[in-house]
């Protein structure tokens, strides 16, 4: 059996979200995810694999989410990955500070599942 | 006498001569006329005949347009009728598309439907899986402040218990909020005024959940009483909810729904479990607890 043309990596702390994250995108076909819980954690996933889109939380232990865009839009792997936030930090300054980084999308929580399926799909241009 | 009969003779043969001449001329003038006569008949006829065929011309053509006519007439019935059956099968078209577009619809609400349970699932399946799958004391408490911050949207919330003579409601931790500055909840002492206290207090006594309907606007958005089977040991208070948060959804009723049948027991779970240390009990003692 071959491996999924797509593959995901998903940093967050939060145990619960990951696994509601995994849930909702497990309904993407053809879509492996990763898991990661903290930024360094992610870094250290990216290294070991080729990503096609990240998902990450911001406000996590060691390295926060925005660190994490930062090092990955300067690393030459990945630095065309398409990166989506998922955060509870939802004014507009925080929106506009992650996507000046080189975040492609910010969702703010509580996430429902359609939307951030929908924008994995945009990214990754999967037809719905 | 001979000669006189000559004479005579003469005579009579020249009248008869005259006679002959004015017979043959009579005969002539009556066939000129006759001829005559004839040939004007014919004329008469040949113009007779002339207009008897540009008549029968006209009606010809006369018969002709009559028919094309009604060719036309019978054209046009058969358009009319081809026409009127289209209008049929056009009427009996909208209303098979009128029929897809109720089923349609009813897919694109079942769907919706699905999708929101689908959803509800979800999130409940993983606020039951992380509130079972500890019984360290902190880390259930962790799980049910996560769960109500991740899932529901809660800024800031708190735990509180119950004291066993069933007098005060004790904040045991929060989230977003001291927990220092968090009052104890009096019960049965009529309230001291506060608002939060007083819905506090009627949900603990009531067991009925106060769950903010619409836009979000007063404090607390949500208090939930947590049960163990009938009794009502503590309750849960989300005093705020994040700013992208403007209401409860049907999601979060399920969940506070689940917390309130299950917090309450985890907890004295964990409480129990906490406290002896993670000691399992031993068969017997279960056995004779059952006994």
């Amino acid at each position: 059996m071959s491996a999924p043309p797509y593959s995901c990596l998903v940093v967050e702390d939060s145990p619960m979200m990951r696994q509601l994250l995994v849930l909702a995108l497990s309904r993407v076909k053809n879509l492996r995810v990763t898991e990661a819980d903290d930024g360094v954690d992610g870094l250290r996933k990216l290294a070991g694999g080729k990503f096609d889109i990240i998902i990450t939380d911001i406000n996590m232990p060691i390295m926060d989410g925005l660190k994490l865009v930062k090092r990955v839009r300067t690393d030459p792997t990945h630095k065309d990955v398409p990166i989506i936030i998922i955060t509870t930090e939802g004014s507009n300054e925080d929106r506009k500070r992650a996507l000046e980084l080189g975040a492609n999308a910010y969702i703010t929580k509580p996430i429902q599942a359609p939307q951030v399926i929908a924008k994995v799909k945009e990214l990754l241009k999967i037809e719905a | 006498m001979s000669e006189k009969k000559g004479r005579g003779s003469r005579k009579s043969d020249r009248a008869a001569a005259a006679v002959a001449a004015e017979l043959k001329e009579k005969r002539d003038a009556f066939l000129q006329s006759f001829f005559k006569r004839g040939a004007e008949l014919s004329d008469e006829l040949m113009q007779e005949n002339r207009r008897l065929r540009e008549q029968m011309g006209k009606i010809e053509a006369e018969n002709t347009e009559l028919r094309t006519q009604l060719a036309s007439d019978r054209a046009i019935r058969d358009l009319l009728k081809k026409i009127d059956q289209l209008e049929r099968e056009k009427a009996r078209l909208l209303s098979t598309v009128s029929e897809q577009e109720e089923i349609t619809g009813q897919i694109t609400n079942r769907f919706a439907q699905v999708e929101g349970d689908l959803e509800s699932f979800a999130n409940l399946y993983v606020a039951s899986f992380q509130l079972h799958l500890s019984l360290r004391l902190r880390t259930v408490l962790r799980h049910i402040k996560e769960l109500l911050q991740q899932l529901v949207g809660a800024r800031s919330l708190a735990v509180y218990f119950a004291d066993e003579e069933g007098r005060r409601l004790v904040p045991i931790a929060s989230e977003g909020v001291e927990l220092a500055s968090i009052a104890t909840v009096l019960l049965h002492d009529g309230g001291d005024g506060d608002p939060v206290s007083a819905v506090i207090e009627r949900t603990f006594l009531t067991g009925v959940p106060h769950i903010t309907e619409g836009p979000v606007a007063s404090v607390p958005a949500a208090c939930i009483p947590l049960q163990i089977e009938d009794r009502v040991v503590g309750a849960i208070v989300v005093f705020g909810l994040l700013a992208q948060k403007v209401e409860f959804v049907t999601v979060d009723r399920e969940l506070f729904k689940l917390l309130g049948a299950h917090a309450g027991a985890t907890l004295v779970a964990a409480y129990l479990y906490t406290s002896g240390d993670g000691r399992l009990p031993a068969p017997e003692a279960l056995r004779s607890l059952l006994g």
